[in-house]
């Protein structure tokens, strides 16, 4: 093993990387194009709000302060609409999908209700009957109506609750099984740079090993100085550089624009390392056994695509179908996946150390394979 | 101090097989120091297989190779050292630089004393050290690649196929830096189908066909042995001289209607057609005397041209 060779072959891999247009779009561009677009989905989820377009036809203090209340827990934006127009063409002109009514008569129920004298409730006058009807002229195709109705309901149970007098029975108790509160984001990231790793070790491990074959340059380096190890070695190095700038690349995006609370240990270190081990060494294999570089290539694809989307990259495994489930559960992505989580968004040291010895094992068996089906003569196996 | 071997290569009963396929037959020759050993064959001959063995990027069957002293299956580390190889097809990094190939090439042999100017000099490749590999032209790279297998100022350089492909021109500018390799004394092991690269460069030639070596001396010994004749072109004739030659014993070949071709054994033999043709009245407008080449020798040994383009309807 020589380190100047291995230095040598370092530089050349870094240069070919700065000029190769597409290989810097899926190492960094492309991930974090990822994690701004779901990024930006994920967050509105975490925190959703919707406009609600209210027609206040009464016009009064006490319709105003029920506006506010509405308003109170950040999830809803009230937009007036002009008492003197039409309501339901007023939700086809403008597209709301939800028009909230408020009647005429809101403030005089309520003081009929409250038996409200000079202001001050009087229990002698309260009328228990009085109430008032509020109007929804919404669109039921429309995906977030349903989610404007919930949020109004909730708000109006809190209202006539309060009104009653009348203390909760049942009161929810939230523990979250986290220290701290995650969002959606949180999790996805982890998940991406998993993604990102095994892209560029498998491709880049295919493009050293196959094209290069190919092309005959490593027929020219075998009459060099350069030995087989030398050559693993520095691809592996390549691919372990380029993993930690793309993850780099993939967090600094996700603090700054997306302030994510994730903790960055040593297990995210560990975890790069065995999957650039893992997915380099099935680069290796490929190709070896792929007669030709471009089916190398296709075949590198073939395995990637499907396990991006089928371990739980970029959504939650419950989502699936059982069957699918138990498919992600034999890919190796699932493993990073699970393992980067617990090292960064649970900060779960025992699952961390779990998955990471799940993938260890595997990265050994396939780098092992990878580099004794290298060759680095020309005789045919 | 050492001294150097008389011979930089020694090929004794070589064998290859791959499978039930013998692509290398017994062979054996020597390599003197110092000198361009040509090796010829038309392709699937056994050529490459030859040369990669003495590159050690393949591993023999059986017999043995020695390179400067060395058997190529156990030194290979030290071998490496002390060659520069052209392969086959050369190729390198798409998104390098002239300069920035030959300086990764240097530092592969670890050599800090490599005149990386002098090399692109050497290979005429000045006005193109910026330019990646990718951009180069067949020529170009074909120079680049003889630049690069001198990164290590090697005792012995192999040469496989290093113009084929390219147009006469960028051939004619790969022979020029073939030329001053020869001139500078190294020990170069060139593999061509170009006859006329061969004749020109080389001090011994080997002829090797379906894996055996048929021929082995210098281009004249190996035309002097096989093709010992001498080519006569009458050219602007009409079919007199056809007649004449005939009755002399002769065997005219008519060629383009206008020119006639006859095979003769010695000089003699043009002077008394020549005179029988001025005492018949049909002496030609002018005429060509030529050695056959290589190529005819190829022909004779093999029944094969080397190449497509080659024939020369020269008579057997």
């Amino acid at each position: 093993m020589s380190r100047r060779v291995i230095g040598a072959n370092l530089v050349v891999s870094l240069k070919t990387f700065s000029r190769e247009k597409s290989v810097m779009f899926f190492t960094i561009a492309f991930p974090i194009i990822l994690i701004l677009v779901f990024g930006t989905i994920f967050l509105k989820q975490d925190n959703p709000s919707f406009d609600l377009h209210v027609q206040d036809l009464d016009q009064t203090n006490s319709s105003a302060q029920l506006l506010k209340t509405l308003e109170l827990n950040g999830k809803l934006k009230i937009i007036p609409v002009d008492p003197a127009i039409d309501a339901t063409q007023y939700a086809k002109d403008q597209k709301a999908n939800l028009v909230l009514m408020i009647p005429k008569g809101y403030e005089k129920a309520l003081v009929r209700r409250l038996g409200l004298v000079g202001g001050i409730p009087s229990a002698a006058l309260r009328d228990p009957n009085a109430s008032v009807t509020v109007t929804y002229i919404y669109d039921a195709s429309s995906s977030t109506t349903s989610a404007k109705i919930q949020l109004l309901q909730s708000a109006f149970a809190v209202v006539n609750q309060t009104m009653s007098g009348q203390p909760r029975f049942i009161r929810a108790a939230e523990t979250s099984m986290l220290t701290r509160k995650f969002r959606f984001i949180d999790f996805f990231v982890p998940g991406i740079i998993a993604m990102a790793v095994m892209t560029s070790s498998l491709s880049g491990a295919v493009n050293m090993n196959a094209e290069l074959r190919q092309k005959g340059v490593i027929r020219k380096l075998s009459t060099t100085p350069i030995t087989r190890t030398d050559w693993i070695l520095s691809n592996i190095l390549y691919q372990f550089l380029i993993a930690v700038i793309s993850t780099l690349a993939i967090l600094v995006v996700s603090y700054t624009v997306f302030s994510v609370r994730l903790q960055v240990n040593a297990w995210l270190l560990v975890l790069i390392v065995l999957e650039v081990f893992a997915f380099g060494g099935i680069g290796m294999i490929l190709a070896r056994v792929a007669k030709e570089a471009e089916s190398a290539t296709a075949a590198a694809n073939f395995i990637m695509f499907p396990m991006m989307f089928l371990s739980g990259s970029f959504f939650p495994l419950e989502l699936m179908p059982g069957f699918l489930q138990t498919i992600a559960k034999i890919l190796p992505l699932y493993y990073v996946n699970e393992g980067l989580r617990a090292a960064m968004v649970s900060v779960d040291h025992t699952a961390a150390l779990r998955y990471a010895a799940m993938i260890g094992v595997f990265a050994i068996v396939v780098f092992v394979l990878g580099v004794n089906t290298t060759k680095w003569d020309e005789d045919p196996a | 101090m050492t001294t150097e071997p008389e011979h930089a290569i020694v090929v004794e009963h070589l064998t290859k097989r791959y499978g039930d396929l013998l692509a290398v037959n017994d062979i054996s020759f020597h390599v003197r120091t110092g000198e361009v050993f040509a090796f010829l064959g038309p392709n699937g001959a056994g050529k490459s297989t030859t040369v990669e063995i003495i590159e050690t990027i393949r591993t023999p069957t059986s017999g043995s190779v020695c390179l400067l002293d060395m058997d190529v299956t156990t030194r290979k580390h030290d071998i490496v050292q002390r060659i520069g190889v052209l392969p086959q097809g050369f190729s390198s990094f798409d998104k390098l630089t002239v300069r920035e190939t030959i300086q990764y090439y240097a530092r592969l042999f670890g050599s800090r004393t490599t005149d990386i100017d002098g090399l692109i000099e050497l290979a005429n490749l000045k006005d193109k050290v910026n330019e990646q590999f990718r951009t180069l032209s067949g020529g170009l790279k074909q120079r680049l690649g003889i630049a690069i297998a001198l990164v290590n100022d090697p005792e012995v350089v192999f040469l496989d196929e290093p113009t084929t492909g390219l147009d006469p021109r960028a051939r004619r500018e790969v022979w020029k830096v073939l030329l001053s390799l020869k001139k500078n004394g190294k020990t170069v092991f060139l593999t061509t189908h170009y006859m006329e690269e061969a004749e020109l460069l080389a001090d011994t030639v080997a002829i090797i066909s379906k894996g055996k070596i048929i021929a082995l001396g210098t281009p004249d010994e190996l035309i002097e042995r096989n093709a010992n004749y001498l080519v006569l072109t009458l050219k602007a004739v009409d079919g007199t001289p056809f007649e004449v030659i005939q009755k002399m014993g002769f065997e005219p070949v008519p060629e383009n209607h206008k020119h006639i071709k006859v095979r003769v054994e010695h000089a003699d033999d043009i002077r008394k057609i020549l005179n029988a043709l001025t005492d018949a009245g049909a002496a030609p407008l002018s005429l060509d005397v030529r050695r056959p080449n290589l190529e005819a020798v190829f022909l004779k040994l093999t029944g094969e041209a080397l190449r497509d383009d080659s024939l020369e309807g020269m008579p057997e």
